[in-house]
């Protein structure tokens, strides 16, 4: 497996967020998903690499390569020590903002991408894995 | 990281302004100070947004975009997205995006059509 294919990325400024992008993008692209696929990767991993920025300040993202049988998949795995989210139904709610988003992000990355599951505790952080299988 | 570098090109009446393809966030902030200022300065009455080469359109991103609209409206200038890639299309609607009141076009061609007849009788296009 290239190196491209998986990898970690710490986040910890504001320039890191098209950072993560670009590696997702050759990420994904690399790994055969088309166009409309690609962009709603990177779109669900700029959301969440901004969520660790703003809300953490810093954070790890992860990428790598799913197989299941036939089926193919990208993983992407953000973590990091910060806050923690009180509330994730809440959390999860479109508009439903502590920052100065939308309040997109978490919904909005959840609904571009296949799977998502997230684990938050109070004072101690934050860990949101998301999946997108490859349609052939 | 340096800013990217933006262009501002006065166009009779209007602004035309090539956003460029992956903007971090203080290149897209100094974007909207950059389209305000011009505003001001050209006394312009419309403003076309050049989005064709964008390849992530997120939700800080859109937020930015909607907002400029809404200033530019303020100033009695009207805004128009031109180029949007389906890809992009796709993404922001299923994020949940709107643009605000935005109009837009397939490309600039067809934005400076659309600016002509959006805007009062008299500007100059």
């Amino acid at each position: 497996m290239s190196d491209t294919h998986q990898g970690e990325f710490r986040i910890g400024s504001e320039s890191d967020i098209v950072a993560a992008r670009r590696l997702i993008r050759n990420a994904a692209t690399s790994l055969g998903f088309g166009i409309t696929d690609v962009t709603r990767i990177v779109t669900a991993a700029s959301e969440l690499t901004r969520n660790i920025y703003q809300y953490a300040g810093s954070g790890l993202m992860r990428w790598h390569c799913l197989t299941e049988g036939v089926e193919v998949g990208l993983e992407l795995t953000f973590e990091d020590s910060g806050p923690g989210i009180p509330d994730i139904v809440k959390a999860m709610e479109s508009g439903f903002s502590t920052g100065k988003g939308f309040g997109l992000g978490l919904p909005g990355a959840k609904r571009l991408m296949d799977e998502m599951t997230i684990q938050s505790e109070v004072g101690k952080g934050t860990k949101v894995q998301t999946r997108k299988w490859l349609r052939r | 990281m340096a800013i990217e570098n933006i262009s501002v090109l006065k166009l009779r009446d209007i602004l035309l302004i090539t956003v460029p393809p992956d903007p971090d966030d203080r290149t897209i902030s100094a974007l909207q100070d950059q389209v305000l200022e011009a505003m001001e300065r050209y006394e312009s009455r419309g403003l076309v947004l050049d989005i064709s080469t964008v390849q992530t359109l997120d939700s800080f991103f859109a937020r930015t975009i909607a907002e400029t609209v809404q200033m530019v409206a303020l100033m009695g200038g009207r805004t128009v997205l031109a180029g949007m890639r389906a890809s992009v299309a796709v993404t922001a609607t299923q994020l949940g995006l709107t643009m605000g009141k935005a109009l837009t076009a397939l490309d600039v061609d067809r934005a400076l059509d659309l600016l002509k007849t959006a805007l009062p009788r008299g500007s100059n296009l």
